[in-house]
C-alpha cells in the first residue's frame, strides 16, 4: 500500500514539476542573455490560460486530430511513471523497462506527427516529416546507449540499473558510462526539441520542427501537448540524472530517504537545466541536414560506450 | 477435442479446400462462385487451425502416411509437430479473414477476370501451403512446395493484361525456381546413399555427415528458402509480385507464404541438421539485419502503397531472421535459455507480421477498391470516406511500427531482449556482431515508424489529392469485417503476450539439443526473459495508457473550457486551402532521402520554365526523381544481361525442325545412359 | 583488471579516440589543431600514468617531450599553415560526415575484434585499452584516405602517429627511449616535409585540394 502511495506521489510530482522545469530553463536562458525573462512559473500561467480558452479546429481535421493530444499526453505520462524519479523499489518497476519508456515516447511522437499531417497545412507536413526523421535517426543511439547501461547493470530495468550503479560507485566514472551519458544527452537535445537540433523559442517555419507540427493546435489541446512536451523534458532530465548519477535516489521507503531523494532530484534537474541553458546560449541551431551528422556523432559515442563496456569485463 | 480427432480434422481440412476449389470451378453464378470459393477456404482454414491447436495442446504429433501415393519417394508422408502446427495456425489465422475479404473484393473482377480460376487457385494455394508444413519426407515437401509456388504464380497473374503484372510474374517464376533448385540440391545432398528420404532418415544422415557437407546444405537452404522469404539480395521479386496480385492474395503471400521460407530454414537447420557451428547463426543475423535495413529504407521511398507494404515485408522478414539467427547462435554456444527466447521471439514476430501485414494489405486493397489508385501522391483524406478502413489501417500501422500496446511492440521488445545476453558473451566476434544487430534493429524500428506515419498520414489524412480520392466510398461488409477481425487480433496478440509466449517457448524446446522443457518466460502478466535481465507487461502498459488517457480526458472535461470552433487551416493568411499545399508522399520522405543519399543515389531532373521577361517569374516547374535499387543496378542488371547473351548464343541450336529436336532427345538419352554405364562400371 | 591504473588508461585512451573523431565531425582546421593538441596532451598524460604505475621513470621524459613537440611546437606550425590557407575548409570530403562517423564506429568495432586475441593473451593491466588505440590508428588512417584537403590529411597523419605511440605505450610500456626519440624526430621531419609539400601544392594549383593532383598526369 505504502509503495503505491509513493508511486502516486511520484507521478503527481513529475506532472507538477514539469512546466516549472521548462520555465526555469527559459528563465536561465534569459538571464544568460542579459534579459530579465519571464518568471520560472510562467508556464503554469500559460497552461491555465490555454485550458480556459476555446479550441479552434481546422475544417479539414478528422477525429485523429482531436484524439492525438490525449494519446500524446497519456503515453508521455505513462512513460514518466516508469522512471524512478524518487525511489528504486517500486511496484511499477517490472511493468516496463527502459525500452518500454523509449517506445512509449515514440508512440507520442507518431501521434503528434500524424496530427501534424491531419489539417493538411504545409507547416504541419514539414514538421511531421522532420520530426520523424530525427526520431528515426535517434533510435539506434538510444538502443545502444541502453545496451551499454544494461551490460554493466545486467538488466534494462530502470530500478536495477540505478541500484547497480549505487552499489558500485566507481562504475559511474567508467568510460562506458560516461560515453553512454554523452550519447543520451545528445539524443535528449534532439528528442525534446532543444538547440542545436530544434529551436523551442521560434516560430520561423524554416527552422522549426516541433512547433511546426503543433501549429494548428489551440486551447486545451495545445495545453495537453505543451504539458506533455514539458513532461518529456523532465523525463529525460530525470533519466540522465538518476541513471548516471544515482546518488540520492531512495533505496528504502522512509520519509527521510524520500525527502533526500526529492532534494537530490531537484538539484540534478537544476544542474542539467543550467547545462542546457548554457549550451543553448552558446550554440547556434544546426542546419537541418547537419542534424543527422550530430546524431551519427551520438551513435558513434553509444557504439564506443558498448565497446568500452566489453572492455570493462 | 482429443488427439484422436486429429486425422479426421486433417481430412476435413483437405476436403474443405478441395471442395472449395471444385465448387469454384463448377458452373455457378458469379456471386455464388465467390461465396463457394470463400466458404471452402474459410472451412479449410478453420479446420487447419483447430487441427494445429489440437496437436499443440495434446502434445502428440499427427502422423498420416499414404504409401500408395508417390510410392517412388517413400509415399505421401504427413506429420504435424509443434513447429508445423505453429505455421499451420499462421496459415489459418490469415487465410480465413483474407478469404472472407475476397468475397467483396473480387466482385469488381466480375466480367474482367475469371472468378472461377481465381477461386480454385486460392483454395489450392491455401491447401498446398498447409501441406508444406505437414510434409514429412523430401518428395512430399518438394512437391507441395512447388505446387505452392505455381498456384501463387497463377494468383499473381490474375490481372494478366497489365505489362507490369507479366514482368512481376516472370521475375517471381525465375526466382522461385532458382530457389527450388537450391532446396532440391540441399535435400539430395542429405539423402543417404542407401536410405530413404523421410525426414527421420535425413535427421539421422545429417547427424553423421561431415561438417563441410552440413555447412553446404545449410548455405543452400538459406539461399533457397531465403529467396522465398525475401532475404536481401534475393528479394527482388517480392516488391514486384506481391503488389501485382489481388489484395487478399497479397495479404496471404506477404503475411504467410514468405514465412514458409522461415519454416523451411527452421525445419532444416533446427530440426534436421541440429546443432551447427556459430557462423550459421551469424550468417542469418547478418542477412537479417541487411534485409531489415534495406527493406525499410526502400519502403520509405515508395509512393505506391502496396509496394511500400511489400518492401516492409522484406524488413520484417529480416527481423524474424535476426531472431532465428540469434537462436541458432545460442544453440551452438550452448546457451539453451537464450536460444529458446530468441527463437520464440522470432516465431512471435512471424505470426505478428502475418496478422498486421495481412491487415495492411487488406486495407490497401480497400483503398485501391475505393479510389482505383495505389499512388499515395493521388490519395488523401480517406479517413472521412473510409472510416472503418482508416481505423483498421491505423491499428495495423501502429502495430507494424512497433508501438505499444500492439503486437509488433511485444515481439520487437522480445527481439531486443534476446540479443542482450549475447553482447555479454565472451565468444569471439559474437559481441561486435550483436552490437551491430542491435543498432540495425533500432534504426529499422525508427525508420519503420516513419514509413508508416507516411503511409497512413498521406493516404488517409488531410485533403484528397485527386478527384478519385475525393469520391471514394467505404468497402462492403465482408471486407470491413475481415479487417476488423485482423485488427482485433493485432490487439489481442499484444495484450495476451504473457499467455502466448510460453506456448512459443514450448514449440522450439526439444529441437537441436534444447531441453524438452522450455524455461519459464513469463510470470503472471509479466514477460520475463530468462536470466532475469528485464521484465515488461504489455497488458499492464495498455491499462496504464488507458487510465492515463481516461484521466486526462475526464480532467479536461471537468475542468477546462469546452468551446470548440471550426475554422480554416492556417496558411499564412491565405484563405482557401487546396490539396496542392499539402506535403506529398515524396516530400515527406525527402529528408531521409537526403540523409541516405549515398545508398539511394537518386536520379533527379529539375526543369524550371521562367517567364521570358524575368527569371524571377516561374511559369512551371517539373521535377522527376527515380531511385533504382543498387542491387538491381549492380547485381541483377548485369546478371540478366549475361543470361540473355548466353541465351542468344544458344539460339544456334534452335533450328525449328522437329527432327533436329528429336535428334537432341536421342543424343541426350544416349549420353545419359553412357554416363550411368561408366558410373556403375 | 579493475584497478585504478586500468581504469585511468581506458579513460585516457577513450578520450584520445574521441578527439580523433573530431576530425570527422568538424570542418574547420582550427578545430582539428586544437583536437590534435588535446590528444597529444592526453597521450602525454597516458605516458605519465604508465610511468607512474609501471615504475618506468624514462616515460616522464617521453611525456615531457610529447607535450613540447606535439602539444606546443607542431600545433603552432599547423596554426601558421592554417592562417595561410584560412579560407579553405573541408567542405566536400569523399565520404560525407554522417557516413564517415558510422564507418569510424565500425572501424573501432573491427579494431576491437582484431585486438581480441592480443588482449586475451596479454597480462598487462593496460591491455583493456589496446583495442581503443587500435581504433584510433584505424580511424586516423580512414581520415587520411577519405579527406581531400592536404591540411586535414596532415593532421590525420599526426593522429595516426599518436595512435601508434599509444599502442606502443599500452602494449610494451613504451619502446626504449632511444627509439622513441628517433620516432619523434621522424615525425617532426615527416611533418616538415609535408608542410613543404602543402606549400608547393598551393603554389602550383592555388588550392590544397589533393583532388587536383590528378592534373599532374596531363
Amino acid at each position: 500500500m505504502e509503495s503505491w502511495a509513493i508511486e502516486v506521489a511520484q507521478a503527481a510530482l513529475v506532472l507538477g514539476l514539469a512546466p516549472g522545469l521548462v520555465g526555469v530553463v527559459r528563465w536561465l536562458k534569459a538571464r544568460l542573455q542579459s534579459r530579465r525573462g519571464a518568471p520560472p512559473w510562467q508556464p503554469y500561467y500559460e497552461l491555465r490560460k490555454l485550458f480556459g480558452k476555446e479550441v479552434v479546429v481546422s475544417r479539414n481535421a478528422s477525429w485523429l486530430f482531436r484524439l492525438a493530444p490525449y494519446v500524446v499526453f497519456a503515453s508521455t505520462a505513462a512513460a514518466a511513471c516508469l522512471v524512478p524519479a524518487l525511489a528504486v523499489e517500486r511496484p511499477l518497476d517490472g511493468v516496463g523497462d527502459l525500452l518500454v519508456v523509449v517506445y512509449l515516447l515514440l508512440l507520442a511522437t507518431v501521434f503528434l506527427a500524424l496530427a501534424g499531417l491531419d489539417p493538411g497545412s504545409a507547416f504541419g507536413g514539414m514538421g511531421s516529416s522532420r520530426e520523424m526523421t530525427v526520431a528515426a535517426l535517434a533510435e539506434p543511439t538510444v538502443a545502444l546507449a541502453i545496451f551499454a547501461l544494461a551490460l554493466s547493470a545486467g538488466s534494462t530495468n530502470l530500478g536495477q540499473i540505478v541500484a547497480r550503479t549505487l552499489g558500485d560507485p566507481a562504475a559511474a566514472l567508467s568510460p562506458g558510462h560516461l560515453l553512454a551519458f554523452a550519447a543520451l544527452f545528445i539524443v535528449m537535445l534532439a528528442e525534446s526539441g532543444r538547440l542545436p537540433v530544434d529551436n523551442p523559442g521560434t516560430h520561423l517555419e524554416l527552422t522549426m520542427i516541433h512547433e511546426a507540427m503543433v501549429l494548428e493546435y489551440s486551447g486545451r489541446y495545445l495545453a495537453l501537448i505543451e504539458w506533455a512536451a514539458a513532461l518529456k523534458l523532465l523525463l529525460f532530465f530525470a533519466l540522465l540524472g538518476n541513471l548516471f548519477v544515482p546518488w540520492g535516489v531512495a533505496v528504502a521507503a522512509e520519509p527521510g530517504a524520500l525527502a533526500l531523494a526529492l532534494a537530490s532530484l531537484v538539484v540534478k534537474l537544476a544542474v542539467i537545466a543550467i547545462v542546457v541553458a548554457l549550451l543553448e546560449t552558446r550554440v547556434a541551431k544546426l542546419r537541418l541536414f547537419r542534424v543527422p551528422e550530430l546524431l551519427s556523432v551520438s551513435f558513434v559515442l553509444a557504439l564506443l560506450a558498448v565497446t568500452s563496456s566489453f572492455l570493462a569485463r | 477435442m482429443t488427439a484422436e480427432t486429429a486425422p479426421l480434422l486433417c481430412l476435413l481440412m483437405v476436403a474443405a479446400y478441395l471442395a472449395g476449389a471444385a465448387g469454384a470451378l463448377a458452373p455457378l453464378g458469379p456471386r455464388l462462385t465467390r461465396i463457394v470459393a470463400a466458404a471452402g477456404a474459410i472451412g479449410g482454414a478453420v479446420a487447419g487451425t483447430v487441427l494445429a491447436t489440437v496437436v499443440l495442446v495434446g502434445g502428440r504429433p499427427l502422423v498420416v502416411t499414404v504409401p500408395a501415393l508417390l510410392s517412388v519417394g517413400g509415399g505421401l508422408a504427413l506429420r504435424l509437430d509443434g513447429l508445423g502446427a505453429f505455421f499451420l495456425i499462421l496459415v489459418g489465422v490469415v487465410a480465413a479473414p483474407a478469404a472472407l475479404y475476397g468475397v467483396g473484393y473480387t466482385a469488381a473482377y466480375q466480367g474482367r477476370y475469371s472468378l472461377r480460376w481465381l477461386g480454385a487457385m486460392l483454395n489450392l494455394f491455401l491447401l498446398t501451403m498447409s501441406l508444406v508444413v505437414l510434409a514429412d519426407n523430401a518428395l512430399t515437401f518438394l512437391l507441395t512446395w512447388e505446387a505452392m509456388s505455381l498456384t501463387s504464380y497463377f494468383l499473381v497473374m490474375t490481372e494478366h493484361e497489365r505489362a507490369d503484372t507479366v514482368a512481376a510474374g516472370s521475375w517471381y517464376l525465375a526466382m522461385t525456381h532458382v530457389g527450388l533448385a537450391l532446396i532440391l540440391t540441399a535435400f539430395v545432398l542429405l539423402i543417404p546413399p542407401d536410405g530413404g528420404a523421410s525426414f527421420a532418415e535425413l535427421r539421422g544422415a545429417a547427424a553423421t555427415a561431415s561438417p563441410a557437407l552440413r555447412g553446404l546444405v545449410f548455405v543452400l537452404a538459406v539461399l533457397g528458402f531465403g529467396g522465398k522469404a525475401g532475404l536481401v539480395p534475393l528479394h527482388v521479386w517480392l516488391p514486384r509480385a506481391h503488389p501485382a496480385a489481388p489484395s487478399h492474395v497479397s495479404a496471404l503471400m506477404s503475411g504467410v507464404m514468405v514465412k514458409l521460407g522461415v519454416y523451411g530454414i527452421l525445419r532444416l537447420a533446427l530440426d534436421l541438421l541440429g546443432v551447427g557451428p556459430a557462423w550459421w547463426g551469424a550468417l542469418l543475423i547478418g542477412l537479417g539485419a541487411a534485409s531489415a535495413l534495406i527493406g525499410v529504407l526502400y519502403a520509405l521511398m515508395e509512393d505506391d502503397l502496396k509496394r511500400l507494404l511489400a518492401y516492409s515485408t522484406v524488413e520484417n522478414v529480416g527481423l524474424v531472421f535476426i531472431g532465428v539467427g540469434a537462436g541458432l547462435l545460442f544453440v551452438s554456444l550452448r546457451e539453451p535459455a537464450a536460444a529458446v527466447l530468441a527463437l520464440a521471439a522470432a516465431l512471435y514476430h512471424a505470426v505478428n507480421h502475418g496478422v498486421f501485414k495481412g491487415l495492411l494489405f487488406l486495407g490497401a486493397g480497400s483503398v485501391a477498391h475505393a479510389t482505383g489508385s495505389r499512388d499515395m501522391n493521388r490519395l488523401g483524406g480517406l479517413i472521412r470516406t473510409l472510416p472503418w478502413t482508416a481505423a483498421c489501417f491505423l491499428v495495423g500501422a501502429l502495430s507494424i511500427g512497433g508501438l505499444p500496446p500492439f503486437n509488433g511492440f511485444v515481439s520487437e521488445w522480445l527481439l531486443f531482449q534476446s540479443l542482450l545476453p549475447a553482447i555479454g558473451s565472451t565468444a569471439p566476434l559474437v559481441a561486435p556482431v550483436m552490437t551491430l544487430a542491435v543498432g540495425a534493429l533500432a534504426l529499422t524500428a525508427g525508420l519503420a515508424a516513419a514509413a508508416f506515419v507516411k503511409a497512413f498520414g498521406i493516404t488517409f489524412l488531410a485533403l484528397p489529392r485527386s478527384a478519385e480520392a475525393g469520391a471514394a466510398h467505404e468497402a462492403p461488409l465482408t471486407m470491413r469485417l475481415a479487417m476488423v477481425i485482423l485488427a482485433v487480433l493485432c490487439a489481442l496478440l499484444g495484450l495476451g503476450a504473457a499467455l502466448i509466449l510460453p506456448v512459443l517457448g514450448g514449440i522450439v524446446a526439444g529441437h537441436a539439443g534444447l531441453p524438452r522443457l522450455a524455461p519459464p518466460l513469463t510470470a503472471g502478466p509479466l514477460l520475463l526473459p530468462p536470466g532475469g535481465a528485464a521484465s515488461m507487461s504489455p497488458s499492464l502498459v495498455a491499462i496504464g495508457l488507458l487510465l492515463a488517457m481516461g484521466g486526462a480526458w475526464l480532467a479536461v472535461r471537468l475542468l477546462a473550457a469546452r468551446g470548440l470552433r471550426v475554422g480554416e487551416t492556417w496558411g499564412c493568411g491565405r484563405l482557401g486551402q487546396t490539396p496542392r499545399m499539402e506535403y506529398t508522399s515524396t516530400a515527406y520522405a525527402e529528408p531521409l532521402r537526403r540523409v541516405f543519399a549515398e545508398l539511394y543515389r537518386p536520379t533527379e531532373d529539375l526543369a524550371i520554365e521562367v517567364h521570358p521577361e524575368s527569371r524571377y517569374f516561374v511559369q512551371s516547374i517539373a521535377y522527376r526523381s527515380e531511385i533504382v535499387p543498387w542491387f538491381e543496378r549492380y547485381l541483377y542488371a548485369p546478371l540478366v544481361g549475361r543470361i540473355a547473351a548466353w541465351a542468344a548464343r544458344a539460339r544456334v541450336i534452335q533450328s525449328g525442325s522437329a527432327h533436329a529436336y528429336l535428334a537432341y532427345l536421342v543424343v541426350a538419352l544416349l549420353a545419359l545412359l553412357a554416363i550411368s554405364l561408366a558410373w556403375s562400371g | 583488471m579493475d584497478t585504478l591504473f586500468a581504469r585511468l588508461v581506458v579513460l585516457e585512451s577513450s578520450a584520445a579516440l574521441i578527439l580523433g573523431l573530431v576530425l570527422l565531425w568538424r570542418r574547420g582546421v582550427p578545430a582539428y589543431v586544437s583536437a590534435f593538441t588535446w590528444q597529444s596532451i592526453v597521450l602525454a598524460a597516458t605516458a605519465a600514468t604508465v610511468g607512474w604505475f609501471g615504475h618506468h621513470g624514462e616515460l616522464y621524459v617521453v611525456a615531457a617531450l610529447l607535450v613540447l613537440v606535439k602539444g606546443i611546437a607542431i600545433p603552432r606550425l599547423l596554426g601558421r599553415m592554417e592562417r595561410r590557407f584560412a579560407t579553405q575548409r573541408e567542405l566536400a570530403p569523399y565520404v560525407n560526415t554522417a557516413t564517415s562517423l558510422v564507418v569510424a564506429g565500425l572501424l573501432v568495432l573491427f579494431g576491437h575484434a582484431v585486438m581480441r586475441p592480443v588482449v586475451a593473451a596479454s597480462e598487462l593491466p593496460t591491455r583493456a585499452a589496446m583495442p581503443l588505440a587500435m581504433g584510433l590508428v584505424l580511424v586516423s588512417l580512414f581520415v587520411v584516405v577519405s579527406r581531400k584537403k592536404a591540411l586535414t590529411q596532415v593532421v590525420g597523419f599526426l593522429m595516426l602517429e599518436n595512435g601508434i605511440a599509444l599502442l606502443a605505450l599500452l602494449g610494451a610500456y613504451g619502446v626504449p627511449l632511444l627509439v622513441e626519440l628517433g620516432v619523434f624526430l621522424d615525425a617532426l621531419m615527416g611533418f616538415l616535409v609535408m608542410q613543404i609539400f602543402v606549400y608547393r601544392i598551393q603554389e602550383t594549383f592555388e588550392t590544397i585540394d589533393v583532388d587536383q593532383l590528378d592534373r599532374l598526369r596531363h
